[in-house]
């Protein structure tokens, strides 16, 4: 797979812009700069949809406002020029909408993914509504015309080197910002956000963020297009456009800034010409769009398959020292209960452990173990009773907040971002909690390495060796263990793990034991862990604790418990 | 109509994780195959494969010398296998009633006289609502739909737990019961006890793999709880 | 008095379409869990039906078979090659669905053209009752829209196969294993949904206008009424109907279709933000 530097595609573009106008000439030149101005929202688009997996389906809204709002001001500003100092809004308020609405529908839930889109496409048919009806604003359905010139420019000549400026501008910064830490951390949003949300990533706000930029480039589209036609309908705010700008992007390349905004320069343009010509044109775009959707999900752009280097060079530096304090942890459940669809799940869990050290939890089918640890990390509802971590209450709170208090899960199906390499997978663990806002957008972090990790990686030479492999070749064995690893690199206090050897043969389960042992050591964590493979929880020594029917049934040292009659009992059968 | 349920040599799992790694074993009619374990070791997940609601990786099941392989399961009931599974093993929405009769082609209570006699709390409670009853209430309701069913063939999956030591020993008797006018079962079970009333012939398992094999009588309660417990 | 009938009887009428338009999502999604984004446009080929008809000369009654036969042909096609395999991917299903929305729009477009039409009937001029003049033809939809739902309850609840697909949509595993083909009854399901949408869209033909665009109001009141009443029951259903159409119809009258659009968008927002389950969900 060739791959190539954040500069190549942006260096092309300007180039074959800034030759067209020359190659062809000025009408041919206006017209392309329609298309681009179109292609900047539809990489807005391509954004949300092709890196951070959510699909808006009324994009066009945003265009039409920051359309609407441009152009108005200026035309405000034909009389009195200080309006023009208002400008800036006509892009800014489009983005702070979009933040408010992605913030309210995704911090709900994980799977808002369907219902956004759905919420996005109502908000476009009511803003085409309101442009309708608002006519002595928006001048109702003919539109609001006679909109001057950006000063400094006409329309049909100089208009396009401004056009041309900003898509080269906004392709080279979106490419740029797909090789910093916020990129790969938009993929991982994608990829399992749940994962991510364990590692104390707040998503939601990523997501809402990402939504805010793109509606930044739908608004700056729009101001572009007000001044380059002229005039503003409501046809700009529709559906019919907001679908144009999916269909685009998706022919395009929706994970390419260049494939996207391409996708709405040639399939755009061909459409205008050619939809008068065939009545079946239309028809055919459609055809061509379920097709895409269906077999091709990467557009023409990932037909290249070509993959984006970080910016490489410079020497490694530390990363930050993760925040630790000097107390022991303390970890308490008091009188637990939690139910799902009726059915008591935890029915009164009390637990307590106090200062480092590993603690085995074992019990039958159903007893609540990984139960216990999701009422923790906010997957299951605490109905009653009180979970306190370092004497904090943590009931009820969201799986990010969990995590930055200090506690690290590693889940009972190993969960990695696959689409990512392992070096990726490993910088993310590393970053948790450690990378701060601008950070996110200096590609310092990518050269982060930590004492931890390179003893952790000495110490699992597979992983070492296919730093640079994606995560989802890996085998189970593998996958276990940089799930492990990644667990531990954000220096948790508190680390859960979830039958951390399942499907490992007995020789990796011996050697994870290991791992697990030197590493919780390192870090001076408590670790609780579930497991079945009782020669494993020999090994690891320490205390074990016995779950029953979501209760505590017993707890000691393994032999205490091997000979406790109670817990035969469940074990063998019998007496319930 | 009985027969003969076979299976040999099954190696399925989830994703690229193989569960359940080479397992073999054979029902005749009339007699009762126990499948003992601790959790993890890959009962559910072979009961899956046996019921064809997981596919196999390799491996052959067989009923009444033909190959399973292919058979969608909503068509095994009408081949003579019931299964009877681990977790969810009720339509909570639906009446205790509609949980019994919804797919038979009538109400007839003949069907279920024995299992009412022996769990009389099913025909009081006919009109509640089954995702109300206690986890081994369900249970009872899951046991006596599929014993219901009469089939050739029953799998069924920790059919006790949950359920009360005196409820228990009835299902023992109702098994034995089918047993004796030629039914066959394999039962998924942690209850040893409960393995011992009713089995001819068990498989320990561990790891995925059967680490003991055989009828009961011969090998031993020793030998098989050294497996089971902790 | 007579004001009061009307403006009561225009509420009911826009209630009693709006069920009618929910109806069928309301099998797909609420039952199925299948966000079919086409739904909308089932309604508008429905309503084309009508159109097509009278270009023929055919009576208006004659749509209805045309329309569950194309709706259910579409319905069984779009269910083997485009659902099926997306089962349990909601998104990319929306996706899939959104896209043949867009093909079906366009294609109407290319046969029909984009132009409004209007279809020659006199059911939807007033007649003279109870001191007022009010469309016979939307009171026997009132009254229509009403008996369905009634009728609906009691099937879903009482009958054979209503106890089927809550069996299947509870709990699959289970109900193959009782034999229930439940492939088979998913497809039928999904192919019932989309009739049901294309015959509100006949039975609405005659009152309003049509173009190839107006499936996706459709959908989004369809999707508003089901988020906020709750999905997979008749209750939901209802109430959805209730909460959202009521609500449009009051706010509407007071301060323009806009500001009822706003409202019911803005209530939806904040049902899936607090409530997503809805008022009445199967849970």
């Amino acid at each position: 797979m060739a791959s190539f530097r954040a500069a190549e595609a942006p260096v092309a573009l300007a180039l074959a812009l800034a030759v067209l106008p020359f190659a062809t000439n000025d009408f041919v030149a206006y017209q392309v700069a329609l298309y681009l101005v179109y292609g900047i929202a539809t990489q807005g688009v391509a954004l949300c949809w092709g890196r951070l997996g959510f699909l808006p389906l009324g994009h066009a809204l945003f265009f039409g406002l920051g359309a609407y709002r441009f152009g108005g001001t200026l035309k405000a500003g034909q009389s009195d020029a200080g309006w023009c100092l208002l400008l800036p809004l006509a892009i800014v308020i489009p983005a702070m909408l979009a933040y408010a609405v992605a913030r309210l529908v995704f911090a709900r839930s994980l799977k808002s993914g369907p219902y956004f889109s759905l919420i996005t496409l109502a908000m476009t048919m009511l803003g085409s509504l309101a442009a309708q009806q608002w006519s002595e604003i928006t001048g109702g359905f003919n539109g609001m015309g006679n909109i001057p010139e950006l000063p400094g420019t006409d329309r049909y000549t100089t208009l396009y080197w401004v056009i041309a400026v900003c898509a080269v501008a906004t392709t080279a910064g979106l490419t740029l910002l797909f090789t910093r830490p916020l990129g790969v951390l938009w993929s991982a949003v994608a990829q399992n956000e749940d994962r991510l949300q364990l590692f104390g990533y707040a998503t939601d706000r990523i997501k809402a963020g990402a939504y805010a930029l793109s509606a930044m480039l739908a608004a700056l589209a729009g101001a572009l297009f007000s001044v380059h036609q002229g005039i503003v309908t409501p046809q700009a705010l529709g559906f019919v456009l907001s679908t144009e700008f999916v269909i685009w992007a998706a022919v395009g390349g929706k994970r390419s800034a260049l494939g996207a905004l391409l996708g709405a320069v040639l399939v755009g343009y061909a459409s205008a010409e050619l939809r008068d010509r065939f009545a079946t044109w239309e028809v055919f775009v459609g055809l061509m769009f379920i097709a895409v959707v269906r077999f091709l999900p990467d557009g023409v752009a990932g037909l290249a398959r070509r993959r984006l280097l970080p910016p490489g060079g410079q020497a490694p530096s530390t990363a930050p020292a993760a925040t630790a304090s000097t107390e022991p942890v303390r970890l308490a459940f008091e009188g637990v209960r939690s139910s799902c669809a009726g059915v008591k799940i935890l029915d009164g869990l009390d637990l307590s452990l106090q200062g480092p050290g590993i603690r085995s939890v074992i019990g039958p089918n159903g007893a609540g173990k990984t139960s216990a640890f999701n009422v923790m990390t906010g997957r299951l509802p605490l109905v009653g009773g009180r979970i306190l971590l370092d004497g904090f209450d943590i009931g009820g709170m969201s799986a990010w907040r969990v995590a930055r208090r200090g506690v690290g899960r590693k889940l009972q199906i190993p969960s990695v971002f696959p689409a990512l390499t392992v070096q990726q997978n490993l910088q993310i663990a590393l970053w948790a909690g450690r990378l701060h806002h601008v950070m996110a957008v200096r590609s310092a972090p990518h050269r982060w390495h930590s004492a931890l990790l390179d003893e952790l990686l000495r110490d699992f030479p597979d992983l070492e060796r296919q730093r640079e492999v994606e995560a989802g070749q890996l085998s189970q064995g593998q996958r276990q263990a940089l799930e492990f690893v990644m667990t531990v690199l954000p220096e948790p206090r508190l680390v859960l793990l979830d039958e951390p050897c399942a499907g490992l043969s007995p020789a990796e389960t011996h050697h994870m034991i290991g791992m697990i042992k030197v590493a919780v050591d390192r870090i001076g964590a408590a670790a609780l862990l579930i497991e079945h493979d009782i020669s494993a929880v020999a090994a690891l020594g320490g205390e074990v604790i016995v779950l029953h029917q979501g209760r505590r049934l017993a707890q000691g040292s393994l032999v205490q418990m091997q000979a406790d009659p109670a817990v035969r009992a469940v074990y063998a059968g019998g007496h319930k | 109509m009985t027969g003969i349920f076979t299976f040999e040599q099954v190696v399925c799992g989830y994703g690229d994780t193989m569960v359940v790694r080479g397992m073999g074993g054979k029902v005749a009619p009339g007699r009762v195959l126990g499948v003992l374990g601790r959790n993890g070791v890959g009962k559910t997940t072979l009961m899956r494969a046996l019921a064809g609601f997981l596919p196999l990786s390799d491996g052959r099941v067989t009923w009444r010398g033909q190959d399973l392989a292919g058979v969608e399961p909503h068509r095994r009931l009408a081949l003579g296998i019931a299964y009877a599974p681990q977790e969810n093993v009720v339509f909570g929405e639906l009446s205790v009633a509609d949980n019994l009769w919804l797919h038979l082609p009538d109400r007839g209570r003949e069907r279920y006289a024995q299992a009412f006699s022996a769990f009389p709390l099913l025909a009081q409670r006919l009109g509640q609502r089954a995702g109300s009853l206690s986890g081994g209430e369900r249970k009872m309701l899951s046991f006596a739909r599929t014993l219901g069913l009469t089939s050739a063939l029953t799998l069924l999956d920790e059919p006790t737990e949950g359920v009360q030591p005196e409820n228990i020993d009835r299902m023992a008797h109702l098994i034995r019961a089918r047993c004796a006018a030629g039914a066959s079962f394999i039962v998924v079970e942690q209850n040893l006890a409960f393995v011992e009333a009713i089995a001819d012939e068990v498989l320990v398992l561990d790891h995925g793999e059967v680490v003991a094999q055989g009828a009961l009588s011969i090998l031993g309660r020793e030998a098989i709880e050294v497996h089971l417990v902790v | 008095m007579d004001g009061a009938l009307l403006h009561g009887l225009n509420i009911a009428y826009a209630l009693a379409t709006l069920a009618l338009t929910t109806l069928g999502l309301a099998v797909v999604f609420g039952l199925l869990g299948v966000m079919n984004m086409a739904h909308g446009e089932f309604v508008m080929i429905g309503a084309y039906a009508v159109v097509t008809v009278q270009q023929w000369g055919l009576p208006i009654a004659s749509a209805f078979p045309l329309a569950i036969a194309v709706c259910a042909a579409l319905g069984y096609g779009v269910e083997r090659w485009l659902i099926r395999p997306l089962y349990h991917r909601p998104f990319d299903t929306l996706l899939a669905t959104w896209a043949l929305a867009m093909l079906l729009r366009k294609l109407v477009e290319a046969v029909y053209g984009k132009g409004y039409r209007n279809v020659e009937s006199s059911l939807g001029s007033p007649m003279q009752f109870a001191g007022i003049q009010y469309p016979l033809y939307r009171l026997a939809l009132i009254g229509l829209a009403g008996a369905l739902l009634v009728g609906l309850f009691f099937w879903y609840r009482r009958s054979a196969a209503g106890l089927r697909v809550r069996a299947m949509t509870g709990n699959p595993v289970l109900a193959q294993a009782l034999g229930i083909n439940t492939q088979r009854l998913a497809s039928q399901a999904f192919v019932v949904g989309v009739v049901m949408a294309g015959t509100a869209g006949v039975l609405l033909a005659p009152l309003v206008r049509i173009e190839p665009g107006i499936g996706v109001d459709y959908l989004l009141n369809a999707f508003f009424v089901l988020v906020v009443g709750g999905l997979g029951t008749l209750g939901g259903l209802a109430g959805g109907v209730g909460v959202i159409g009521g609500t449009q119809a009051v706010i509407s009258s007071v301060a323009g279709q806009t500001s009822g659009y706003a409202v019911v968008l803005v209530l939806s927002i904040v049902f899936l933000w607090l409530k997503p389950d809805g008022l009445f969900s199967r849970r």
